[in-house]
């Protein structure tokens, strides 16, 4: 069901290859892919206007779909059932095995279950976010797609003839008799096409499929919510770009946090924070290699801007971009649709509690940090006492700031606490380790000052000033970093005040004040998940187990989350899927597994 | 000084002021090139060794240009800094778009390339088209090193 040409953020799901990734409708539109890479512009950006391009398989006759991902793989099936039969369709992005192959491919295979389904099928790219249609040309009998140096050759086999019309290739077929049709769109930038056989594309197909399983296979994760967590495992290690290491915070860019409104942002960027969870999760999940990767990306990136890091890296390590706007009309007229993310200008002082929790658990993973890494973690904790005590623009990187936000302030106690605690153990130079203990005990001295209140027996969003204490979900976060007592009268207060204030239902406000954006958010689902582990770490864990069991029952129908959630409708709103919502899922069922 | 000698001086001096140089532009913050970790890396994981053994292997590479500079200068007959300076210049183009965009995540065990796909995990990001994957600033710090190499090399192998 579409409003307005737009399928809703739910009936979307993820495939890729670990270096694009694609979304696909429940009624078999392919709305979303960006080429060669996760960050590169568009080719198919249906999914922000309705003219942005699309690659669409679907019956020619009125239909229902169910889908799944086969087990244990980044594999989509859908099936559509109609009153002349049903039909099965694979959608997967192959990965190389070492012979000649497309730079990338898409495969898209279709089976007949039961009875002929008359098919439609029509191919239109549009390139660089929708602003260029392109030149049509057949090679060797294929249609190729091309625009400056890049190409797009579709492979159908089985699937009608194609003709050309409206900027685009379509298609009419019967598919039926167990009949078997399938496309494979092959891209190529700055080289030649590679035209695979249908052969080798079935090969890959199963050869990918293989992978998944077996990689999925070596997840090591026992206990309860078991299917949710490997599907957040796959799904992560989608957002993981292949080439540097770095994570991308989620595949897609102004999927709207409030639909019509201006909370459209780009995440399609390596956040350091996120990075952190990421190794946390990775690390639990025994994902080593893939650790100990973004680790090693994770220095490389700030290597230039140390000790000062930046908020938010490109994939590739870089932080030369801008914001811009894009000529997209928005997901259901959310405009703008942005290019890039201006965020990374701000100051955020908790990324740098981000990058010494992540150095400790990649030390508590029995990673050693080499001596150079750690003249560099020393040089930043030096950094960390210099700028701890000036205001920010905090964790949710608000346009109204700076402001003494208590998590910033926290989590600058995490980098020197982190810190004092590897040079303990000779992994950081221990010639500043004393400084950093004392300010770390400074900082502690002013949070217990100055943000909390007695009026709402909480930790404050902010030290405190002349207005209402305000109370802000990241606050979850203490007891989840080791910041006080999980179980002592202050973090049980705190999580009480954030159920009591900010809870509505089953979901969790990051925050109810005004943020210098206009319009309403939705929940934020990684602050519903931060609960469950707060309230596991806080000794409540039927309350946590509960809540989580809730929580993942609100996941789409393949097991994904986006940003946020309509707590009205339950409708997803922000981009999709998000990184960081997973990664609080994966920590808060370990969280949970552990307390019990 | 015979031919080879100054050869060996010259690429010697040429890549001791090339590392010199790159290394003080990372600590500037102007480009996270580090050329010796790059090579070094292919060897072992370990950062440390890995620099090492990068500089062994760096130097020692920087003595293998100049003796195909000099072998050049050898043909045509004749040599100058400034000669030098312009093979030098084309060395960084050459090293900049070929030698380790292309050729080095190919053969670097560790170092991602552009088809670097799930399936693989590495822990070096490749460092792309002109280096720009390793700061805005990389190719220009590279132009002007190899530029310096060069003019060295050129200089010390007079004809």
């Amino acid at each position: 069901m579409r409003i307005d040409g737009y399928a809703g953020i739910e009936d979307y799901a993820l495939i890729g290859d670990g270096r694009a990734a694609a979304l696909v409708a429940r009624d078999g539109s392919i709305d979303w892919m960006c080429l060669p890479n996760l960050d590169s512009p568009s080719v198919f950006a249906a999914l922000l206007d309705v003219n942005g391009g699309a690659f669409v398989v679907q019956p020619d006759v009125p239909f229902e779909s169910s889908r799944r991902y086969l087990p244990d793989t980044n594999i989509l099936e859908t099936t559509f059932r109609t009153d002349a039969g049903v039909v099965r369709l694979i959608d997967a992005m192959t990965l190389p095995d070492g012979r000649l192959a497309p730079m990338r491919e898409l495969v898209r295979s279709l089976e007949a279950v039961s009875g002929r389904v008359p098919m439609r099928w029509r191919f239109a790219p549009r390139f660089d976010y929708g602003s260029s249609a392109p030149r049509f040309e057949t090679r060797a009998g294929v249609p190729v797609a091309v625009y400056r140096t890049e190409a797009l050759a579709l492979r159908h086999w089985d699937a009608g003839t194609p003709t050309y019309r409206d900027g685009g290739i379509e298609g009419r077929f019967e598919c039926g008799d167990g009949a078997r049709s399938m496309f494979a769109l092959a891209t190529a930038y700055g080289e030649p096409l590679v035209l695979p056989s249908r052969a080798d594309a079935e090969d890959r197909l199963q050869r990918t499929a293989r992978f998944w399983q077996t990689w999925a296979g070596g997840l090591q994760y026992g206990g309860p919510w078991a299917d949710a967590v490997r599907r957040s495992a796959l799904v992560l290690k989608l957002l993981i770009f292949a080439p540097s290491g770095a994570a991308a915070a989620a595949p897609t860019t102004s999927l709207p946090e409030d639909i019509g409104g201006e909370r459209n942002w780009d995440y399609r960027f390596c956040w350091i924070r996120d990075s952190n969870f990421m190794i946390e999760a990775l690390i639990r999940l025994g994902c080593w290699d893939e650790a100990r990767s973004l680790f090693w990306w994770f220095m490389q990136a700030t290597a230039i801007t140390e000790p000062r890091l930046h908020v938010l890296y490109r994939l590739d390590g870089g932080v030369g971009f801008s914001e811009q706007t894009l000529p997209l009309a928005g997901y259901r007229g959310s405009h703008p649709v942005h290019l890039g993310n201006s965020a990374v200008d701000q100051t955020q002082l908790d990324i740098y509690g981000a990058l010494f929790e992540t150095a400790w658990l990649y030390s508590e993973g029995h990673h050693a940090i080499d001596t150079d890494t750690g003249v560099v973690l020393g040089r930043i904790a030096d950094h960390v006492c210099d700028i701890w005590r000036r205001p920010d623009f905090g964790i949710w990187e608000v346009r109204n700031g700076p402001f003494q936000f208590t998590h910033s302030k926290v989590m600058c106690w995490v980098a020197l606490d982190r810190a004092a605690r590897l040079a303990a153990r000779g992994e950081l130079p221990r010639r500043h380790a004393s400084r950093w203990r004392q300010d770390a005990d400074a900082i502690r001295a002013f949070v217990e000052a100055h943000c909390w209140s007695e009026e709402i027996q909480s930790y404050t969003r902010a030290a405190l000033g002349d207005g209402p204490p305000q109370l802000d979900a990241s606050l979850l976060m203490l007891p989840l970093v080791g910041y006080g007592d999980p179980r002592g009268p202050r973090i049980t207060g705190t999580i009480d005040a954030v159920v009591r204030m900010l809870r509505h239902g089953d979901f969790v406000y990051r925050y109810l004040v005004a943020d210098g954006l206009s319009g309403q958010e939705g929940t934020f689902l990684n602050c519903s998940f931060w609960l469950a582990s707060a309230l596991a770490r806080n000794g409540r864990v039927r309350e946590a187990s509960d809540l989580m069991g809730v929580l993942i029952g609100r996941a789409n129908d393949v097991g994904l989350f986006a940003e946020e959630i309509d707590p009205h409708s339950g409708a997803f709103l922000g981009n999709f899927p998000q990184a960081l919502v997973h990664l609080a899922l994966v920590n808060a069922a370990v969280a949970i597994r552990d307390a019990a | 000084m015979t031919l080879f000698a100054s050869e060996v001086v010259g690429g010697f001096a040429g890549t001791l002021v090339l590392t010199t140089m790159t290394r003080s532009a990372s600590e500037l913050g102007l480009t996270r090139v580090d050329l010796p970790f790059l090579l070094g890396t292919a060897v072992t994981e370990n950062r440390r060794k890995a620099k090492a053994f990068g500089y062994c292997l760096h130097f020692a590479l920087g003595v293998a240009f100049a003796l195909a500079y000099g072998a050049f200068f050898d043909t045509i007959g004749w040599s100058s800094w400034w000669l030098g300076a312009l093979i030098g210049a084309v060395q960084a183009l050459f090293t900049g778009t070929v030698l380790v965009n292309v050729l080095l995540p190919i053969v670097h065990p560790r170092m991602g390339t552009p088809d670097t796909a799930a399936n693989e995990v590495t822990l070096l990001e490749p460092p792309g088209f002109l280096m720009l994957n390793y700061g805005r600033n990389a190719f220009l710090v590279s132009l002007t090193g190899h530029i310096l190499y060069g003019a060295i090399v050129g200089w010390v192998i007079r004809l």
